[in-house]
């Protein structure tokens, strides 16, 4: 199949056309980047090759075939950019035209010297938007209206100069017309193909200045280009966008000594969203001006891979602010920005959502608990607020708020849904919790809407008052049951042996709902360390050395020795039989005494009579064990222990309610 | 365990499915005198209970066995002493059960 690809498309990308949407071909692609996979393509326009990076977004085009060594492509959104005085263009959307053709034509590698203009047009006067630059005013703005003389009059020559034969006479009064911000000589007028004046670059290379005076930077202010198309190849940029998350001061103490920090988030008109920070000197310029819901134009600033753990927008880069960069508010509202962005997930799909995962989700609050004070690992103290939502997957998930927001929105929310409001909650960046069940809980970037006005939530609330509301939903998260820990597994007696607990490398935790059926009543308890290490007791059996007590571990000798539990019984179920370990707490549960107390109330004052009524009293109980299950090595026997970490009188009301909560359950399937 | 004559686990909504059967219900009593006794069942509604009166002291919960009279009414044969906690709603929920899906399983 005969192909023409579009010709000098590789000197005109390089001039800076953005708009032409040319057909090349892929002459060789190369995986490169070490932290970020990216693809790098040789193009060709069937005279020329030139490298082109490949947006990341792209890359599942070439793993999945879409295009290949071969493939002649549709450019569709790309722009050039200069790095190390290198071009690269960067491909942020292309189509894939003939998926397998043979090499077209005999093509070179693209240099500057074949340079970008004469080339890119040969027919046309004037083949590439003129730079102008005025060499004794050279800031942005001074290529003034009430000035315009000076373009003309006092350096006639630099024209000519910088363009030679491409800059005619017949043509230099366009000058004047052309929009006095950007040193850009516009060329609509001219009959010129090309570049249509509105869609320019990001950035113009620098002109080549053989003539004198000095070197100047380009001044011409960056063009805005789409969040999606920053990458840390492109030297200038600019973005219009809104700010939808702006984050606390944070100071922090490193290696590197204090600093302070800050982030916000950005949106723009094509959806794209890119987290921006400062720190130190670059907070105290920016954290005043940054508000949330408002929209600006940013400029200059280093791209760096974004910290995912912080960091869960989609965009693999992250802006670095730094002392030259430019944060201007847009005064006049842009309403092509939106708000936010959200993408909910509906909740059944949650529970199967990665745990740590950050995700939108938005929901009908069906209940809201106190706040309850929670005491960080840190030492802290902090407010827990845990509420339900449901939407209409049928499913509900308890979303719990932690800190502020449990007094702002979480009270908020509280009062309505006590008189009998239900409202709708949007959930912006909230984190998977797998511990129990699936929950979702407040993070530092998360944030809430409550009865926002967009069209899931107005779905959401219809489905819900035409019947939604008293649709039966079940909860990925396990409910908590009364008296019963609250990430419970439960098991039968034999269910130890044939599920064979313990056997893993990590011990099994379960639950077992069972009757004590024998306490091994001599040999009940140990001989203690009382000795403090730390904040704990030392508890190592002890050894009588005359009258006193002796702890091998801690060297030391006293007069009177700790007694703790070491209880061997047994515990029956209606499935079977097994031979449990309490230690020291549990064994109290158990026998409802301190462990002192019954070994000198059987070996002290030898009443028997007492300590028999006292074991009596205990068996054929029912209690609620929380057992730890690890097989163990005994000498060269493999044998499975089983530890009772808590033993709990059973508390028939709840355990009825368990039950009949499995009941249900078991109605369901 | 007389089987003869299964008395329904019942609260006071599945009353007068049994009207003229043997009952059971569990009711918290709010007042006793010499015609009967008035309570409430375990879903929340008044029931009154005639027929045989206790000889014994109330306690909050009394467990009554007797014929279905109708609506909210029990005419009493048996009075147990049930205590002063009481988790009606489990009970309510067994009623339920043992009155829907899992009625083969209850005589």
């Amino acid at each position: 199949m005969p192909v023409n690809l579009t010709p000098n498309a590789i000197a005109a990308i390089n001039g800076g056309d953005v708009n032409s949407k040319p057909l090349v071909q892929v002459m060789d692609i190369k995986l490169i980047g070490s932290t970020q996979e990216r693809y790098r393509f040789l193009i060709s326009d069937s005279v020329s090759t030139q490298h082109a990076m490949l947006a990341t977004q792209l890359n599942d085009r070439v793993k999945s075939g879409r295009v290949k060594k071969g493939s002649v492509v549709q450019l569709i959104d790309y722009i050039c950019s200069t790095v190390q005085n290198r071009k690269i263009i960067v491909v942020l959307n292309m189509e894939t035209i003939i998926l397998d053709c043979e090499p077209i034509g005999n093509p070179k590698m693209f240099t500057e010297s074949e340079s970008t203009t004469q080339k890119a047009t040969p027919n046309s006067n004037i083949e590439h938007p003129v730079r102008v630059n005025n060499y004794n005013t050279p800031i942005r703005g001074s290529f003034n209206p009430q000035n315009p003389g000076t373009f003309n009059t006092q350096n006639p020559g630099s024209f000519s100069n910088q363009n030679p034969g491409s800059f005619t006479t017949s043509n230099s009064g366009t000058f004047r017309a052309s929009n006095p911000s950007t040193f850009w000589a516009p060329n609509s007028g001219n009959n010129v193909q090309g570049f249509r004046p509105t869609v320019q670059p990001p950035y113009q290379p620098p002109p080549n200045y053989r003539n004198h005076g000095p070197i100047l930077k380009n001044e011409a202010p960056a063009r805005i280009i789409p969040i999606a198309a920053l990458n840390p190849y492109q030297g200038r940029w600019a973005i219009k966008a809104r700010v939808t998350a702006k984050g606390d001061l944070r100071r922090y103490n490193n290696a590197r000594g204090d600093g302070k920090v800050f982030s916000f988030d950005l949106l723009d008109s094509d959806g794209g969203e890119i987290r921006v920070t400062c720190f130190n000197a670059v907070v105290d310029r920016f954290y005043d001006i940054i508000e949330v819901g408002r929209v600006y134009l940013i400029s200059k600033g280093s791209l760096k891979p974004a910290q995912k753990n912080f960091n869960h927008l989609k965009n693999e880069w992250e802006i670095f602010l730094e002392a030259t960069s430019t944060v201007d508010l847009c005064p006049e509202e842009d309403a092509s920005i939106p708000r936010q962005q959200f993408s909910f997930r509906p909740i059944s799909e949650i529970e199967n959502a990665e745990n740590n995962s950050i995700l939108d989700v938005i929901g009908i609050v069906i209940s809201v608990n106190p706040s309850v004070p929670i005491l960080r690992k840190n030492g802290m103290e902090t407010q827990r607020r845990i509420l339900n939502l449901k939407d209409t997957s049928g499913k509900s998930v308890e979303l719990t708020l932690w800190g502020d927001f449990c007094n702002k929105e979480g009270q908020k929310l509280q009062e309505m849904v006590d008189v009998g409001f239900f409202p709708v909650l949007a959930v912006k960046a909230g984190k998977v919790n797998d511990f129990n069940g699936k929950t979702i809980g407040t993070i530092s970037s998360t944030q809430l809407f409550i009865n926002p006005d967009f069209p899931e939530a107005r779905d959401l609330r219809e489905w819900f008052d035409q019947g939604g509301k008293n649709a039966a939903t079940v909860s990925i998260t396990r409910e908590i049951m009364a008296g019963g820990s609250k990430n419970e597994i439960r098991k039968t007696v034999s269910q130890i042996k044939s599920e064979g607990l313990g056997r893993a490398e990590k011990p099994d935790w379960v639950t077992v709902r069972a009757f004590i059926t024998f306490i091994k009543s001599d040999n009940f308890c140990y001989t203690a360390c009382p000795l403090m290490i730390g904040d704990r007791q030392c508890n190592k059996k002890v050894t009588q050395a005359g009258n006193r007590w002796q702890c091998d571990r801690c060297n030391q000798e006293f007069d009177e020795c700790d007694y703790r539990y070491l209880l061997q019984a047994q515990i029956q179920d209606q499935t079977g039989l097994t031979w449990v370990t309490a230690f020291q707490e549990s064994g109290e549960e158990i026998l409802g005494c301190p462990a002192k107390e019954l070994y000198m109330l059987k070996y002290e004052l030898q009443d028997d009579i007492r300590f028999g009524e006292i074991i009596r009293s205990r068996v054929f109980n029912q209690y609620l064990f929380r057992l730890k299950i690890k097989e163990e090595l005994y000498g060269d026997e493999q044998r499975v222990k089983i530890t009772v970490i808590k033993a709990e009188q059973l508390n028939y009301s709840s355990e009825s309610r368990y039950l009949l909560d499995l009941i249900s359950k078991s109605q369901r399937k | 365990m007389d089987t003869s004559n299964p008395a329904v686990f019942v609260n006071g909504e599945l009353l007068h499915m049994h009207v003229g059967r043997r009952v059971r219900a569990v009711i918290q009593v709010i007042q006793s005198d010499n015609v009967g006794v008035t309570g409430k069942s375990t879903d929340g509604l008044q029931v009154v209970v005639k027929g045989i009166l206790p000889s014994f002291a109330l306690t909050n919960f009394v467990e009554v066995i007797g014929i279905s009279d109708g609506d909210r009414s029990i005419r009493a044969e048996m009075w147990n002493n049930f205590g002063n906690t009481f988790d009606t709603d489990n009970y309510n929920q067994l009623c339920k059960l043992a009155n829907g899906e899992f009625k083969h399983l209850f005589i």
